[in-house]
């Protein structure tokens, strides 16, 4: 019943969104594109995060590994971007698969730290692979814009990119909270982290769910990934930077781990709230990282858990 | 040839010995509370800063100086940080997510700190000792064998402290059995600062010795807490000789790397070895899975 409520305010919501291009500027409809892009990531983040409870912290490295990937077989491979995309979403598939491979046999700190670590190494890879063709520390330019319907989207077609955004992100939503959450493997999941031993003496087996969860993640953060560096034309290794990883981080501890809707809130509140914190410049990480800090231990559940709270106040 | 090899066995001797110290100040937290500290870094890069502003940045002390200002405020630092950070969420029932994302964050904050504060420029500092001395046909800088004995000489306090001290036995309870050491009347939570603030020191110790080699920059911490992991990883959680051992084994596979390759390889080494490690003997050389 409260999920039914959940999806009607979030299919509204997506209605009020899709009129944004008809009266809002080109800088909001910029900000929106990235918290859509965000809510992508940041989604695909909780699947594993929140409801699988693999401490996964190579988020930003799947990220990158889809926007490396599809920028590469685009101006590699001379593939058209939307195929680009697609190809981009099933290579950084692959890769969460072979990152998730040697987790199964890992308890939690030592799957954080593993993953940490791929996010570590990776720009040193990235900045060496120049003869595979990542362009090295100055990353790749001038990758092709997305062609849909006739329309070239460059970044300058802000209404283009904020309805495929938007769709995007849609779809990205409902494949992770009403698809992949309520199969067989997520259920299990969320039967293993509220219940673990009850689960286990059910006979849940997480091997597979796991393998299969992570995998599914990586490939949506791939194509968000892709999205991402379609849209701006340019990637670096710096997107493995402090910067994304902090955001994407305070995002999802906003937003509340595993709490529907809560994460695509915290998208937003976080999105804006780095775009009024502009003026603080340096300043700005610093803010965030205390944010993070604070966040994990006056507000537990994020805002997700917050929405229950008030939600199970009101019913009573 | 043998020159070469002598110089991967002196620059692999003083590797070890600052990996070694560093690595058990991980390992102390991670032995007694179970929390994996990943501001840990960040705290060590933190301790080099006050380092550089102890002496050339800032007051012009020396090293002997810095040592009684810095050990202090490490340790204080060390109980402020598990006082503030980690004991509010240590109760919930999700604590070990908890305290990941609150050390992550704590880092992150630690590092822009440095980075508003010191700004991106990296810092240098003086090295402990002028000069060098012939061995074995090799020369071998002054610096690099204080380096060495000073850490042995901390490696050698801090096992002293823990096989004998009250408080040092005290927090080997803790980490054999928390439950148990908490009804035979230890105070677990101060156990739990202790290890905090002896980790710090640890940590600021270790940027004593390695800021003279390496520079002081504000995301410098993340390379040796990475390698410190991998360490306690392969040593086995929970186990001083473990760590030990492994320290040592791989500074040596890094100096040999450093010799044949080339510097920019040594991350994606220490990766490799970690994948290796993990994938081949979980509980490491000598450790137990903890619970």
């Amino acid at each position: 019943m409260a999920q039914r409520g959940a999806w009607g305010l979030a299919g509204a919501a997506a209605l009020v969104l899709a009129s944004g291009p008809l009266w809002l500027n080109d800088y909001f409809l910029h900000v929106l594109i990235l918290c859509f892009i965000w809510t992508i990531v940041v989604a695909a983040w909780d699947l594993t995060i929140g409801y699988a409870g693999i401490f996964n912290f190579a988020q930003l490295a799947l990220f990158s590994v889809g926007g490396y990937g599809s920028a590469m077989l685009a101006m590699r491979l001379g593939l058209p971007p939307l195929a680009a995309m697609a190809g981009a979403a099933v290579v950084t598939g692959i890769f969460g698969f072979l990152i998730a491979l040697p987790c199964l046999r890992l308890k939690g700190e030592y799957v954080a730290l593993f993953t940490f670590s791929v996010h570590l190494a990776l720009p040193t890879f990235l900045e060496k692979g120049r003869a595979f063709g990542t362009g090295g520390a100055t990353g790749l330019m001038g990758i092709p814009p997305v062609k849909l319907f006739g329309v070239t989207l460059n970044t300058a077609n802000k209404t283009g990119w904020y309805l495929l955004a938007l769709a995007a992100a849609a779809v990205a939503v409902w494949l992770i909270y009403a698809v992949i959450v309520r199969s067989r493997a997520g259920r299990s999941f969320v039967a293993l982290r509220d219940a673990e031993d009850f689960a286990r003496s059910l006979g849940v087996d997480d091997m597979r769910a796991k393998l299969l969860l992570f995998t599914l993640s990586a490939a949506i953060t791939g194509f968000g990934g892709a999205l991402y560096t379609h849209y701006i034309g340019v990637i670096t290794p710096r997107v493995l930077g402090n910067e994304f990883f902090l955001l994407a981080m305070v995002m999802l501890s906003i937003g509340g781990m595993g709490r529907f809707p809560g994460v695509i809130l915290g998208v937003f509140v976080v999105m804006i709230g780095n775009e009024l914190l502009r003026e603080f410049g340096q300043y700005r990480l610093l803010i965030l990282g205390i944010a993070v800090v604070a966040v994990v231990i006056w507000l537990p559940d994020g805002l997700g858990g917050l929405v229950a709270r008030l939600r199970g106040r009101a019913a009573r | 040839m043998m020159l070469t090899l002598t110089n991967i066995f002196f620059s692999g001797l003083s590797l070890g010995a600052i990996y070694c110290i560093f690595a058990l100040g991980l390992s102390l937290v991670y032995g007694t509370s179970r929390v994996l500290n990943f501001a840990y870094g960040s705290m060590y890069m933190t301790a080099a800063y006050g380092a550089w502003l102890l002496s050339d940045g800032w007051l012009g002390l020396n090293y002997p100086g810095v040592f009684l200002v810095l050990m202090p405020a490490a340790f204080a630092f060390g109980l402020l940080v598990e006082r503030f950070v980690i004991r509010p969420v240590r109760n919930r029932p999700q604590w070990k997510t908890a305290t990941m994302m609150t050390t992550l964050g704590f880092a992150f904050v630690l590092d822009n700190l440095n980075l508003v504060v010191f700004g991106p420029t990296a810092k240098a500092m003086p090295p402990l000792m002028e000069g060098a001395v012939q061995i074995l046909g090799v020369t071998v800088a002054n610096q690099t064998l204080a380096v060495v004995g000073l850490a042995l000489l901390a490696v050698a306090v801090l096992q002293a402290f823990l096989t004998w001290a009250p408080l040092g036995q005290a927090m080997r309870a803790v980490s054999q059995d928390m439950a148990g050491a908490a009804i035979v009347g230890i105070r677990v939570n101060r156990v739990f600062a202790l290890g905090f603030g002896l980790s710090a020191m640890l940590a600021a110790f270790a940027a004593l010795l390695l800021s003279p080699v390496y520079l002081v920059s504000p995301l410098g911490g993340w390379p040796p807490f990475l390698k410190a992991f991998v360490i306690v990883v392969f040593g086995g959680l929970g186990s001083t000789q473990g760590v030990m051992w492994a320290a040592f084994i791989l500074a040596f596979v890094e100096a040999a790397v450093i010799a044949v390759f080339g510097a920019t390889w040594i991350l994606p080494v220490w990766f490799v070895v970690l994948l290796a490690v993990l994938l081949v003997r979980p509980r490491g050389l000598m450790g137990k899975w903890g619970n």
